[in-house]
């Protein structure tokens, strides 16, 4: 042992809140850029980023279980999902970029107000006395979430709806682990079986309306109104 | 073993629809599988009533009185769409709306006849999963499978109709999931944080009291938008008519009584959790809010509205309104009518659709303009049956509904509730007056001298066996029924 076990979850924590944040930065960037496949990407990246830091928590805090939860995070959101997305993308031959409602540097301002916001609405979950890690994490992932939201405000495009709604998944995903080091295995299992049928089934949705439309601009859907 | 056959006979039911190759092999697995899944709902029921909350596979799976009778209740509309679809669908693929080709039609089967046992899967796993983690993925899983009943049909409308629901209802489970997270930890340390029982709302709800107020207070908001937007309450209500009205008539049914049930049925299971946590006042207060605001909405639309089956999702708009209205009553009576309405509203609002869908496929039209009138002499049963279906759903006396509307305000008044009260009454008679003006001309009024519709013995008989369910049961509800109902109001209640 050449550390102590203090040390030890100290130095965990540091990886963590590193890991958190470079899981903000690519949100904030999803907000910034205009292309749908580096959307895709920025999104696996950051679902990497999740399972690492569940495993890091795993392996700090020698709880087995979240190894399971970081495995079937890579597996899914990391993987399949983020390919069959792109293979979407290149069976619909989209060329387009985003166009968003509110133009980009707003839009990374008004990210960074929700970020603010965050922090403020986790402070009023931190009890330094209970289990759990601190704000920061929690404060990244209401952030995510609020972001997320934004995001699926701000851009018309069929898919970038689906991939903010991902995203709003992995603020959740961030949320449990650093509230309560995760939900029960069970649970995480139903969820990320939910997520998989999601992006296909919003994925064959999206494809279908591009054939009818042609065009994913969901503006367009508003035939249905009283 | 009950539990068991529950949800393994509605998915054997979905596989040998797939595999079936012929229309007819299709139409007898879902009716033998809703059959057998209707029995063993009302054989659970009554083990329910003779021996309390039963617990399988270690409080994974977990059913008291409230679990039941929407467990019977699912089961019985899963059973009679099985029946109307029969003949909705025959009549869809003579008329060529199923596609013009012979392989295509069949595909288009299939797939319904596949997906309505999934759907009903789904949410039978919603009432009787005991973890509020895995309940949630159920209800998530019944907007999965649901997402292509809306799109059936494949038209431009569809697609527009099926992408709101779906993105829409994303949205609100992903808050639903974050205010289960929230509940979560709350909870958290009562059961260890990676036991399987740490969401189990069993266990959670014995041990309420232990709960951390500052998370149950968050975690209810979140729950309230969240199942509030599955089940359609305002202002997360605008998926519903879109949907309802692009939908296949028999999965639209569904959709707004079963469907219904399942998404009350989680904000239920969190209600007494965060009642017994906080008290009554905070979840009444927001209840309350959300189900007056629910039905008032619905009031303007209905009055001008053009299209049938719209008039009917901003229905259900408003009785979702009623039953949330309803738990934010509280109290033994207010629960007791809650589960009163859930009931008659499940009986009643199936009928209206179905006979909504069989002047539909008549005239060809859902628009109020365009049937003119004269459905009572073209069509005399179904004309005749939506007369009464349509007096029972605005809570005429002496139908059903009127009873828990009636017990409703009742509990209401006796809580003080005045003002409450006195807007639902407004806006009660606002959805009378809206939905009498329009069903009244579209039945009554005089219309083109179009010939008198052919027979349909499917749907007329689906029609004629709920109409007379509706009908008797607001005279005279089976004592164990009653009882039932009881027992689940005292599950809500505490009492």
């Amino acid at each position: 042992m050449l550390m102590r076990p203090f040390l030890d979850l100290q130095l965990g924590e540091r990886i963590i809140t590193l890991m958190a944040a470079l899981v903000l930065v690519l949100q904030i960037a999803v907000v910034a850029q205009r292309w749908i496949i580096t959307h895709i990407r920025i999104f696996a990246i950051q679902s990497f980023f999740l399972a690492a830091i569940a495993a890091t928590i795993a392996w700090f805090n020698h709880a087995p279980h979240i190894y399971a939860a970081a495995l079937l995070t890579l597996i899914v959101k990391v993987i399949l999902v983020p390919i069959f997305l792109e293979r979407l993308v290149v069976r619909m031959e989209i060329r387009e970029e985003i166009k968003p409602i509110i133009n980009v540097p707003l839009s990374v301002v008004i990210a960074g107000g929700l970020t603010l916001l965050g922090y403020v609405v986790a402070e009023s979950f931190y009890h330094p006395d209970q289990p759990g890690l601190g704000h920061n994490e929690l404060a990244v992932a209401i952030s995510l979430f609020l972001i997320g939201f934004f995001t699926m405000i701000n851009r018309r495009k069929a898919l970038t709806q689906v991939l903010a709604l991902l995203s709003l998944e992995n603020g959740l995903f961030l949320a449990a682990i650093s509230l309560t080091y995760g939900m029960p295995l069970i649970v995480e299992l139903g969820i990320l079986f939910d997520v998989l049928v999601a992006a296909m089934v919003l994925g064959i949705l999206v494809y279908r309306i591009r054939e009818t439309f042609e065009s994913m601009d969901v503006s367009r859907l508003r035939r249905l109104r009283g | 073993m009950l539990l068991i056959a529950l949800l393994l006979i509605p998915v054997a039911t979905a596989v040998a629809s797939y595999f079936a190759r012929r229309r007819v092999e299709m139409e007898r697995a879902n009716l033998a599988g809703f059959s057998l899944v209707f029995i063993v709902a009302i054989a659970l029921a009554g083990q329910v009533l003779a021996s309390g909350a039963l617990s399988l596979a270690k409080g994974f799976f977990y059913a008291d009185a409230l679990s039941a009778l929407v467990i019977l209740l699912t089961a019985l509309v899963a059973l009679l769409c099985a029946t109307y679809s029969i003949g909705y669908l025959r009549d869809d693929q003579q008329s060529g709306e199923l596609g013009d080709e012979e392989a295509e039609q069949l595909a288009q089967l299939r797939m319904i006849y596949t997906l309505t046992p999934l759907f009903v899967f789904s949410m039978m796993f919603v009432a009787v999963a005991n973890n509020l983690g895995v309940m949630w993925a159920a209800i998530e899983a019944t907007t999965l499978v649901s997402v292509f009943m809306v799109t059936f049909y494949g038209k431009v409308t569809s697609l527009e109709a099926a992408w709101k629901y779906a993105i829409i209802g994303g949205v609100g489970l992903s808050m639903a999931l974050f205010g289960t997270l929230v509940a979560y930890y709350a909870g958290h340390g009562l059961a260890g944080s990676d036991a399987l029982a740490g969401l189990n709302w069993s266990v959670l709800a014995q041990h309420a009291e232990l709960l951390d107020k500052t998370s149950m207070r968050l975690a209810f908001v979140l729950i309230l938008m969240g199942y509030g937007t599955k089940a359609g309450l305002a202002p997360m209500h605008t998926w519903k008519p879109d949907a309802y009205s692009e939908a296949p008539v028999p999965s639209a049914a569904i959709l707004s009584s079963a469907m219904l049930n399942c998404a009350l049925y989680g904000l239920i299971r969190f209600y007494i959790l965060t009642s017994r946590c906080l008290g009554t006042e905070y979840p009444s207060r927001l209840l309350l809010l959300f189900g007056l605001l629910s039905m008032g909405i619905s009031v303007p639309f209905i009055l001008v509205q053009k299209n049938l089956r719209r008039l009917l999702a901003y229905s259900t708009i408003d009785h979702g309104g009623i039953m949330v209205t309803a738990l934010g009553v509280g109290g033994a009576l207010g629960s007791f009518g809650l589960m009163l309405h859930m009931t008659y509203h499940t009986l009643a609002k199936p009928l209206i659709f179905f006979c909504a869908g069989s002047v539909r496929q008549y005239y060809k039209t859902d628009l109020f303009d365009e049937i003119e009138g004269g459905v009572l002499r073209a069509m005399p049963l179904t004309g005749a049956v939506f007369f009464i279906a349509m007096l029972a759903i605005v809570g005429m006396p002496p139908f059903s509904l009127f009873q828990s509307e009636f017990i409703i305000v009742r509990a209401a008044l006796d809580g003080g509730h005045l003002l409450a009260v006195a807007l639902f009454v407004f806006f009660a008679t606002g959805v009378f007056a809206g939905v009498v003006l329009h069903v009244v001309r579209m039945i009554l009024g005089r219309g083109d001298e179009r010939p008198v519709a052919p027979r349909r013995p499917w749907r007329d008989g689906s029609i004629v066996a709920l109409a007379a369910a509706l009908v008797v049961i607001g005279f005279w509800i089976p004592a164990p029924l009653l009882e039932l109902t009881h027992r689940a109001a005292q599950v809500v209640s505490g009492r």
